[in-house]
């Protein structure tokens, strides 16, 4: 089974339409095809799919502390601790758990000699299953709005996915990632054989492509660029900064209003790439 | 005041936006541009882009474990306390993941036999720019591979606050993670931009309930309003009296940048709007 990422490190520049296209393309060749929304932060494919999200086959949690008051002897060392910032303490009182801040890492109640913080399980998230049609499937992971720290969802979703792809005699899954380079970017990208780098001809677009492209040859994932809306800009600055990583442009895709339209009204399927 | 350019979703228009009201407000006010999307920052090439900057601050948020592997006798309570699944046992002894790595500590503080220690990592960089406006842009970079984005961005904003300023224009990072939130945190007033697709509506709701949790004020903006006229007026009907304005889909917006041109110093439509948004906004 082979694992491709398609990421872009910019925002908007057409992850999803070429994820869910290559999917699609791979599916008509008579492969068993699994796309895997990583995206946890803002998750799309579901609806260009114009699928919808029933019940959560599965849920994510995370362990969060909670102060034990009647242990507690304001000590300080968990706020000392917290790497964080999501203790305070005032002089004389009790500790304040700001959620806003945690990463739920644990730190403060590891650390506290009192047994006074309690590790709460609370929900971070949620995965859906959705088969868009025959030996194709879509595996969507969503973290609560507002959680600090969503790259162990993204992981999550992840080994959900790869679980059901063993199950189903998959052959290849395919993983959607949120834009940026940092903890679910790198979530979704560690231990893949392939990923693609969805770009476009900006110098917007130049410029994130050579942080992802940095961070593909550090996780050691093999990369590959794709240019969407090529026709629209420069494409040498991309071609040169593929070469500086060795790599080159895989595949062109011209702009089209058509497409912005279909991807406007969640009717992606009616293309082919 | 502090104004944040926010939107979920990635590239319907933030950067654009700030850029054009941090010119805007620049006219008769004091102004700095923070660019809080450390993970792409694309603010500066949306102001004509920087060739060299004034000054480049190191950062270090993070922090990363180191064994003395002679006290280690491979209790493996560190690799069963990482919530981050950093650490694995490796012929007896743990070994770290420096990727999947928060920087958080744990593992120093359950080490019975103090094997591990927290060394600071370098994992971003703070740049400024006295553009040729007339404001000070701040902008910050998280090092590919290392965590603590949210950190980045909060040492970005203490570094614009040391500007006197009356008015600071705060992009956002897209989604709804940590530098999201620590772009809001602090925050007198937000302007959520959209574009009329169904994934920008679907991902305006979810970043509103990050807004809505820091009790910050808000507008909503629709960008790219015409690849969809249906869904847009239904957006406009959805925000009510939130809604503040909408900004046309143009193929001479890409060309512009590409130049380096930004949206103020061009004749498009879209400049008009975002001025009549400017001046809703300023009332």
């Amino acid at each position: 089974m082979k694992k491709i990422v398609i990421t872009g490190g910019k925002g908007g520049v057409g992850k999803s339409t070429v994820a869910i296209l290559f999917a699609d393309k791979l599916v008509r060749e008579n492969k068993k095809v699994i796309l895997c929304d990583c995206d946890v932060e803002c998750p799309n494919d579901y609806l260009l799919l114009g699928q919808k999200l029933a019940k959560p086959i599965e849920k994510v949690f995370a362990e969060f502390p909670k102060l034990i008051k009647k242990k507690c002897k304001k000590c300080g060392l968990c706020a000392k601790t917290c790497r964080s910032n999501a203790i305070f303490q005032a002089p004389g009182k009790y500790p304040v758990f700001i959620k806003d801040l945690c990463s739920a890492c644990g730190a403060c109640w590891i650390v506290c000699p009192y047994g006074a913080i309690g590790p709460q399980k609370e929900e971070t998230g949620q995965i859906f299953t959705n088969r868009v049609k025959n030996n194709f499937w879509l595996v969507t992971g969503m973290a609560k709005p507002g959680l600090e720290e969503t790259g162990p969802v993204v992981t999550e979703v992840k080994k959900f996915a790869l679980k059901f792809a063993e199950k189903n005699k998959v052959n290849v899954t395919l993983f959607d990632t949120a834009p940026g380079i940092h903890c679910p970017v790198v979530s979704a990208l560690l231990n893949c054989d392939l990923a693609y780098c969805v770009t476009e001809p900006t110098p917007m677009g130049a410029y994130d492509l050579n942080l992802i492209l940095d961070l593909c040859q550090k996780l050691k994932v093999p990369a590959k660029v794709i240019l969407n809306q090529a026709d629209l800009g420069d494409k040498r600055k991309i071609e040169k900064i593929a070469k500086k990583f060795k790599t080159k442009v895989e595949k062109e895709i011209p702009y089209s209003r058509k497409l912005v339209e279909a991807y406007s009204k969640g009717k992606l399927l009616n293309f082919r790439l | 005041m502090r104004l944040v350019i926010a939107s979920g979703k990635g590239g319907v228009g933030k950067s654009m936006l700030a850029s054009a009201l941090a010119m805007l407000f620049a006219e008769d006010k004091k102004v700095v541009a923070v660019d809080c999307d450390a993970d792409a920052p694309n603010l500066a090439i949306w102001l004509g882009g920087v060739k060299k900057w004034d000054k480049t601050i190191l950062v270090s948020t993070s922090a990363k474990p180191e064994f003395d592997f002679k006290k280690c006798n491979g209790c493996s309570l560190c690799v069963k306390n990482c919530r981050f699944e950093a650490l694995q046992l490796a012929q007896g002894k743990p070994k770290l993941n420096p990727f999947l790595c928060e920087g958080c500590g744990a593992c120093e503080v359950i080490c019975p036999l103090k094997v591990i220690k927290l060394k600071p990592v370098q994992n971003g960089e703070i740049k400024i720019k006295k553009t040729k406006y007339n404001f000070p842009l701040v902008s910050g970079q998280l090092y590919p591979g290392e965590s603590g984005s949210g950190k980045v961005v909060t040492e970005i904003k203490k570094e614009a606050e040391k500007f006197a300023h009356e008015v600071m224009i705060i992009d956002s990072a897209p989604g709804t993670g940590c530098p999201v939130i620590a772009s809001l945190q602090g925050a007198n007033f937000a302007i959520l931009i959209t574009e009329p697709t169904p994934s920008g509506f679907s991902d305006l709701k979810r970043v509103l309930e990050v807004v809505n949790h820091f009790k910050v004020p808000y507008r909503i903006v629709v960008n790219k309003w015409d690849i969809n006229k249906n869904l847009s007026q239904k957006i406009e009907k959805w925000a009510g009296r939130k809604f503040l304005g909408k900004i046309s889909f143009d193929k001479e917006i890409f060309k512009a940048i590409a130049n380096l041109k930004p949206i103020l110093e061009t004749n498009l439509k879209a400049k008009r709007e975002i001025k009549e948004i400017f001046n809703k906004l300023a009332t």
